[in-house]
Order: C-alpha cells, then sequence, then structure tokens
C-alpha cells in the first residue's frame, strides 16, 4: 500500500516543464548588388532594443525577441511571443565596419557594404 | 486502438468487447496486464490508476517532436509551414483579448504601410484587408525571396457589438492593434442585489 502512494507522488514531483521562448525563423529576401548585399528579414512586434545583429567569423547571426504585453483575456491567440533567430555564412568579402541596419514595420533592413578590394572594377588597358 | 475503444466504451459507444484493455498491477512485479473486456462487463472498472503518467508519457512525446523539429534548424526549415510568418493562407495571424469594456485585435502585418491597410467595422464584424508591396530593389540580383508579396482580406465576427466610433488602431512595429469599445448594449453591467 505504501509502495502504491509513493508511485502516485513520484508523479507529482516531477514537474517537467521547461517553458522555453520559441524560435522562429524570420522569412527573409536577400539581393546583391555590386555594392551590397541586402537583407530583409520579417519581425513583426520585435522593437529595437530587442534586436541584434552580430557577425562574428563569418557568420551574421540575427535575434529578435518579441514581447507582446497582452491585455485582458485572450478570446483566441494566433501568435505570441517568440525569439526570431536565424544565422547566416557571409562573404569574408563584407567589410563588418559599414554594415548599418534600420527597422521599419517590423521588418529588419540589413546593409552588407561589400569591401572596396571585392567590388567589381573596370581596368583601363593602356595602348603601349 | 485498444485505448481509443475504451474510451469510447467509456463514453457510452457501444462496441466490440472482444479487445483487450490494459490494466496497471503495480503489485503483480509486471505493471501492466491485459485484460479482455468481456470480464469487465459486469460492473468491472479498468482504471488507470497512474493517469499522470500517461500525462508524462505524453509530455515526453510532445517533447521529442519538438527536438526533431528542431533538428531541422541546420538545415533550411525556413520553408516548413507553421515555423514562419506567412500569408500562405492567404491571411494574417491575429490575437483577440478582451478586457472588460474593450476588445483588442491584433494582426501580425510586417512591412506593410498604413497607406496599404482598410479596416471596416460594422456592428460585431470587423475585416481587415491590406497588400504588400513589393520591396525588391533596382539593380539588384535576387539570391532569395520567401517574403510573401500579396494581398489579403480576413474577415472576423466578434463576440459582441462594437462601437465603430470609438474604436482607435494603430500600428506599431509590423503589428496593428485595434482598439474596439463594445457598444453599450453589450458592455458588462454590475448588478445590485437587493
Amino acid at each position: 500500500m505504501s509502495n502504491k502512494t509513493d508511485m502516485v507522488k513520484a508523479g507529482e514531483k516531477n514537474i517537467e516543464k521547461t517553458r522555453t521562448l520559441e524560435a522562429v525563423l524570420p522569412s527573409v529576401d536577400i539581393y546583391e548588388s555590386e555594392e551590397e548585399i541586402l537583407l530583409f528579414a520579417d519581425m513583426p512586434g520585435v522593437l529595437k532594443e530587442d534586436l541584434k545583429v552580430n557577425i562574428d567569423n563569418g557568420t551574421l547571426s540575427l535575434s529578435g525577441i518579441r514581447k507582446l504585453q497582452p491585455r485582458g483575456a485572450a478570446r483566441w491567440e494566433e501568435f505570441g511571443d517568440v525569439e526570431y533567430r536565424r544565422n547566416f555564412s557571409v562573404p569574408q568579402t563584407i567589410n563588418v565596419e559599414k554594415v548599418y541596419a534600420e527597422l521599419k514595420d517590423g521588418v529588419l533592413k540589413l546593409h552588407l557594404p561589400k569591401s572596396e578590394a571585392a567590388k567589381p572594377r573596370l581596368i583601363q588597358i593602356n595602348a603601349a | 486502438m485498444l485505448l481509443k475503444n475504451y474510451f469510447l466504451k467509456n463514453n457510452g459507444i457501444n462496441i466490440d468487447t472482444n479487445y483487450f484493455i490494459p490494466k496497471f498491477c503495480p503489485g503483480n512485479g509486471k505493471g501492466l496486464k491485459f485484460i479482455q473486456a468481456k470480464t469487465l462487463e459486469k460492473g468491472g472498472i479498468a482504471m488507470f490508476t497512474r493517469l499522470s503518467d500517461i500525462n508524462r508519457l505524453f509530455n515526453a512525446m510532445d517533447f521529442f517532436r519538438n527536438r526533431l523539429d528542431s533538428l531541422y534548424s541546420d538545415v533550411d526549415w525556413a520553408y516548413t509551414p507553421g515555423l514562419k510568418w506567412s500569408m500562405e493562407d492567404r491571411f494574417p495571424k491575429t490575437n483577440l483579448y478582451e478586457d472588460g469594456d474593450l476588445f483588442e485585435i491584433r494582426a501580425e502585418l510586417p512591412g506593410i504601410g498604413k497607406e496599404y491597410l482598410n479596416v471596416k467595422i460594422k456592428g460585431n464584424y470587423l475585416e481587415i484587408s491590406g497588400t504588400r508591396k513589393s520591396t525588391t530593389p533596382e539593380k539588384y540580383s535576387i539570391h532569395r525571396t520567401e517574403r510573401d508579396i500579396t494581398s489579403f482580406t480576413r474577415s472576423f465576427t466578434l463576440p459582441a457589438d462594437v462601437d465603430s466610433e470609438k474604436a482607435k488602431a494603430t500600428l506599431e512595429n509590423g503589428i496593428l492593434s485595434l482598439t474596439l469599445p463594445k457598444s453599450e448594449a453589450a458592455k458588462p453591467k454590475q448588478i445590485k442585489i437587493a
């Protein structure tokens, strides 16, 4: 009998709940010109302060955390707090110093300018 | 199948009784044995003495499923449906909150300027429509386009009538918030106890 109660308690003791923030991949558009690589990423609801763009050793990582402040009781909820997270490999030709980002209407626009050496150059041919 | 039949039976649905029911018997060493349903017909009850174990089993399955989902993070799981913001279903995701006298609708609308959005309210009918314009810059070659360019319309029937005159809409960081005060008739009223 005592054996049985122990078993029931074991189930109650093990509260195996870990609430982790769901990681979601943002949709991206990537364009390239001779001057730069341009990246758009959808991150609705992410504030500027909660967005991190990191370039390290050829890897670009985006991380944006969305914290919704719910109001009252939810009747239905199709989206919640998430972390938008995605990594990309960037070519070595990117000038990391000059990378800049804009956040507008929940869309991150990231400019990755190419370094001077990587830009195509027109070579003049001198007639001898 | 066995479990399903067992639950069906308990809900008053008649099914074949020639199946076996698992029964937890912690005493006999095995923990679980199967009893033919026929033998339980006459008032016998097969109960899971440790229902919490079953819950935990299912929790574990969820856990593994999540793990498996995240396996794809190294590969390209952008194309897995449900894992990204999309208008595949032709409408954006929304939340509806109710807070006493008002409703609040929030919709995920990244990259849509307010000039491309339309909101219509009538009684308890709400319609949100919009168009997402292409952001493709000129003279750029395209590597990837996952962000859809579509127009959408989504309509809702709210749980109660709202006062469209007092409705407010804000668009911030790609999230549209509509504050919709309930109409006088639909507001909750405090009733005094005599």
